[in-house]
């Protein structure tokens, strides 16, 4: 406590906490919605969802003496998530317009789309504001059956409009591409209809975008339908007959007004302060490659191989490769190393285009030879070898990972020359940079000097002639890993132990169940990696080295007999419930949620009542696969959960159970 | 790392903050992903439940969690950030106490010192301000949880990110180039001490109350509630009665009742311990 005073935060705080299960915990948060502190309210709200029922939550969202109070009550009606939806929809019949408006404006954040008929006839409600709510609450609930409804406001009021196309876009329903489209561009409503339609990211409403895209001059609106036809032509691909027939005029008229603006969003230098400006870039890019505009491709090279290259530099014109193909020597020796770099990075590279790339091996910009390194390999050409291999072997860095990333990914044709960088006497450098072509691309020719590298006194080179190995079939090469899991590093252990379950293998099961019988560090890992195996045959000596394993390893070996399964397992877990740690007691539980059916709705009721969050979070998980009859009240209950997490996933179950949703594990696992 | 379901992230965040205060909301929950993701990494691990397990349960789970709160934390700062607080420290807070101090040292802390520019810039002020001469001997303790932070504020040599707000001039007059970065010349490290600790479990190390001032600024942002309610009590234990804590810009005592009372100097809010009834 503060000297004299009244209790700290800490302290409000940690009361609220040890609350006893009586008649006075209910006053007692109440009384913590209106703190003064919002930490404290904020615990009040969660413990409110749990523990008052809506009717009294409604009660003080009706009181609008205190604002704080009413407030809180709102979240916590809306923690209470679809709990309290049966009261929120008789809230909306209240005479109380303000209590109308917050019951709409939770039903909305609730999210529960069994809400929406109850909101739809509130649309036509005489006060505005209360048409208004329900408008952007059925937006919210997405609510395919409010649409023709919506469609109606269009042109109406000016207010429901703007809501009605917000909702629309939210919905996301192809029938109101026509209506929105209609608004552009001499509406007020046009810049929020192109944002509704950027939402529905419908295919057909590229066409009709385009031919207004042409039309408007202003900068917002240009900017905001630029974002829309972008971020179709990224879901949809590439609609050809209509980018290329729209390209054409700009390709004629590449001083207009169109083209003008494209080649400022181009050129525009990357901003922290723009969070919209590289979504626009990439748009623009995207245009100027699918709509095949010649006049603005060196201004797009110049972006992608600048300092502030996108991620995408690369897929640019992978659905038009002929777009930049057919002026491609011209870029190749443009003046600006940029763009010389551009086109090298966003060229999509064929057999015949080795020799127009040679030249560019010695160009003057180093990261323009790196580019070429790439690009040549992928061409696959014989030519490439010849002068990729001297590159790995005495290039600048930046050269040699080009050419290590070159000859990953090129034809297993350039492979065989590798043998030069491997031989004895070779620098340990070039034989890591062949080691990584290698440790990405399997080439069985070179394994004999691979597996006498994996024994090498360097530990990187060691290491690195592992990951070659792991690429060679066979069962010299798994002998190698396994050996490797006594080297005398750790790192070296882990990454065979690693290696060896990316790989699987017959042998590499058996080992890992003998090394179990060792007690040092490695053992933790081993377990994982039977997990990870799946290794079906290590069961029972998982399961006979449980009692005496200390509480990190049994960890894993839950966790590993879980991966595996088998008919012992919900057994196996059950027992571990029967235990004192909430650990174990929390993997156990995420096992058996991961196995639940029907039947097993007792075992998760009494875990939903768990004192633990972890093991009420599982339990939630669990009920999802339980039916709709008991579990789903239980659900009820955990989605008002003073944790939010628990909370959160009750939910996901409810909507599961109710067929809104796919399942909350994404892999579903059976015994 | 996998996809990170909101169970586990619940598991790692809450120990983080149970063992060092500090909370990880909205966007600062990518920033913390990311910096938790080579840490899987190095421990070969899939996801952040076994991460949480290995830092609860393995043999060397507390070594790699002690070493985590530095990795966690922001280490920006820079020399001479929010001037008016040195100001303010050399114009009033310092003569204030100018009877008291004839008898003993002044002695500051840094809390969250990091890399020690704020530690240094209040010396170089009261250096400035002309105390080396005729005022108190003095004493500025640095403390920050990142040991390799410590270990560069007792280096003194800095990048020239730390020296952003310094001119030419101030760069000549208070550092040595070497090398593309800046040393700190010597005589401005006098009174500095700078040493580990966790503000969550100082132990002995605080809250003695011997400090007239405590800077720590824009480090409770970082902090939960139940955290930042503990540190504010950790610091009044360990200030002088009167002695002032200065919080950054965005940091505020005003909707708390604690011991300190707001004081408004500078143009801005300080908070002054209040003295004994």
């Amino acid at each position: 406590m503060a000297p004299n005073g009244p209790p700290t935060v800490a302290q409000r705080l940690a009361a609220l906490d040890a609350l006893p299960d009586d008649a006075a915990r209910e006053p007692a948060i109440l009384r913590a919605l209106e703190d003064e502190s919002p930490a404290v309210r904020e615990r009040a709200i969660r413990l409110a969802a749990r523990y008052v029922e809506p009717g009294v939550l409604g009660a003080m969202v009706a009181d609008g003496a205190d604002a704080v109070r009413r407030n809180a009550a709102l979240a916590a009606l809306e923690c209470q998530g679809p709990y309290a939806l049966p009261h929120l929809q008789a809230m909306l019949s209240l005479a109380d317009e303000d209590v109308v408006m917050f019951a709409l404006q939770i039903l909305a954040r609730i999210g529960d789309p069994a809400a929406a008929s109850a909101v739809l006839p509130l649309i036509r409600h005489p006060q505005l504001n209360i048409a208004q709510s329900a408008i952007e609450a059925l937006g919210r609930l997405r609510s395919r059956e409010a649409v023709p409804e919506l469609l109606t406001l269009l042109g109406g009021e000016i207010w429901l409009q703007l809501a009605a196309i917000d909702a629309l876009g939210a919905i996301g329903d192809p029938v109101a591409v026509g209506p929105l489209i209609e608004l552009i561009p001499d509406s007020i409503m046009a810049e929020p209809a192109v944002l509704a339609l950027q939402r529905l990211a419908d295919p057909g409403s590229l066409g009709p975008m385009l031919a207004r895209f042409r039309l408007v001059r202003e900068r917002n609106l240009q900017d905001a339908l630029l974002l829309a036809i972008g971020v179709v032509l990224d879901l949809h691909g590439d609609p050809a007959p209509i980018t290329q027939a729209w390209g054409e005029e700009l390709r004629l008229d590449p001083a207009g007004a169109v083209a003008s603006y494209l080649r400022l969003v181009l050129a525009a230098p990357a901003s922290g302060d723009d969070l919209d400006a590289e979504e626009r870039f990439r748009a623009a890019a995207a245009l100027v490659a699918c709509a095949d505009i010649a006049p603005l491709v060196p201004v797009l090279l110049a972006r992608l191989g600048g300092p502030d290259a996108p991620h995408w530099a690369e897929a640019v014109f992978r659905p038009r490769p002929e777009t930049l193909r057919v002026s491609l020597d011209q870029h190749l020796v443009d003046a600006d190393p940029r763009v010389r770099r551009g086109a090298l990075v966003a060229l999509v590279p064929e057999p015949e285009d080795a020799a127009r790339l040679l030249p560019l091996l010695d160009d003057a910009v180093v990261e323009v030879r790196a580019a070429a390194c790439r690009a040549l390999a992928l061409t696959g050409s014989p030519e490439a070898s010849g002068r990729l291999i001297p590159l790995l072997r005495t290039g600048s860095p930046a050269e040699r990972a080009a050419a290590v990333d070159g000859l990953a990914r090129g034809p297993e044709e350039l492979l065989p020359a590798l043998a030069a960088c491997l031989a004895p006497g070779t620098s340990e450098d070039e034989m890591i940079a062949a080691l990584g072509v290698l440790g990405v691309r399997a080439y069985p020719p070179l394994e004999e000097r691979i597996l006498e590298l994996a024994t090498s006194r360097s530990m990187p080179l060691r290491r690195a002639a592992l990951r070659a190995a792991a690429r060679v079939p066979g069962s010299r090469a798994e002998v190698t890993l396994l050996r490797a899991l006594a080297d005398r590093n750790q790192p070296v252990q882990l990454e065979a132990l690693e290696l060896l379950v990316r790989r699987g293998g017959e042998r590499t099961a058996v080992t890992l169940m003998a090394l179990l019988g060792t007690g040092d560090s490695l053992r933790y890992h081993v377990i994982r990696a039977l997990g990870h195996l799946q290794a079906a045959d290590a069961v029972g000596r998982l399961h006979r080295l449980y009692p005496t394993s200390p509480l990190h390893e049994r960890l894993e070996i839950i966790e590993a007999l879980t991966r595996i399964g088998g008919p012992e397992l919900p057994d196996f877990l059950r027992g571990r419930l029967m235990e004192e740690d909430v650990e174990i007691r929390r993997l156990a539980a995420r096992g058996l949620a991961d196995l639940a059916d029907p039947a097993d709705v007792g075992m998760f009721r009494r875990l939903a009542r768990d004192p633990d969050w972890g093991i009420r979070n599982e339990a939630a998980r669990g009920l999802a696969w339980c039916g709709a009859g008991d579990g789903r009240e239980a659900l009820l209950t955990l989605a008002r959960d003073v944790e939010p997490v628990v909370a959160r996933t009750a939910r996901q179950s409810l909507d599961q159970l109710a067929g809104r949703s796919e399942p909350a594990r994404q892999v579903r696992r059976t015994a | 790392m996998s996809r990170v379901e909101p169970a586990e992230w619940k598991l790692v965040t809450d120990l983080i903050e149970e063992r060092f205060g500090l909370t990880f909301d909205g966007v600062r929950g990518e920033i913390l992903q990311a910096r938790l993701q080579p840490r899987l990494r190095a421990h070969r691990l899939d996801s952040l439940r076994s991460y949480y397990h290995f830092l609860r349960y393995h043999p060397d789970g507390e070594a790699e969690l002690a070493q985590l709160g530095g990795r966690l934390t922001n280490n920006e700062t820079y020399f001479f950030r929010e001037p008016h607080h040195f100001e303010l420290l050399t114009g009033r807070l310092v003569p204030e106490r100018r009877s008291e101090l004839e008898r003993r040292p002044l002695r500051i802390l840094s809390a969250g010192c990091s890399s020690g520019e704020e530690a240094y810039s209040i010396v170089i002020s009261l250096q400035n301000a002309g105390f080396e001469l005729t005022g108190p001997a003095w004493e500025v303790d640095g403390c920050d949880l990142n040991p390799d932070r410590i270990a560069q504020a007792r280096e003194g040599l800095y990048e020239g990110g730390s020296l952003r707000v310094c001119d030419e001039d101030v760069r000549r007059r208070y550092f040595r180039e070497a090398d593309g970065r800046w040393r700190l010349r010597d005589r401005h490290r006098k009174g500095t001490r700078f040493f580990e600790a966790n503000l969550r479990t100082p132990g002995g190390t605080l809250g003695w109350a011997v400090y007239d001032v405590i800077f720590c600024r824009n480090m409770l942002i970082y902090f939960g509630e139940r955290a930042f309610a503990g540190l504010i009590e950790l610091f009044g234990r360990s200030l002088r009665p009167g002695g002032y804590l200065l919080l950054g810009h965005s940091e505020s005592l005003l909707d708390r009742v604690t011991e300190f009372e707001p004081v408004t100097a500078a143009g801005g809010v300080v908070y002054r311990k209040r003295a004994a009834a």
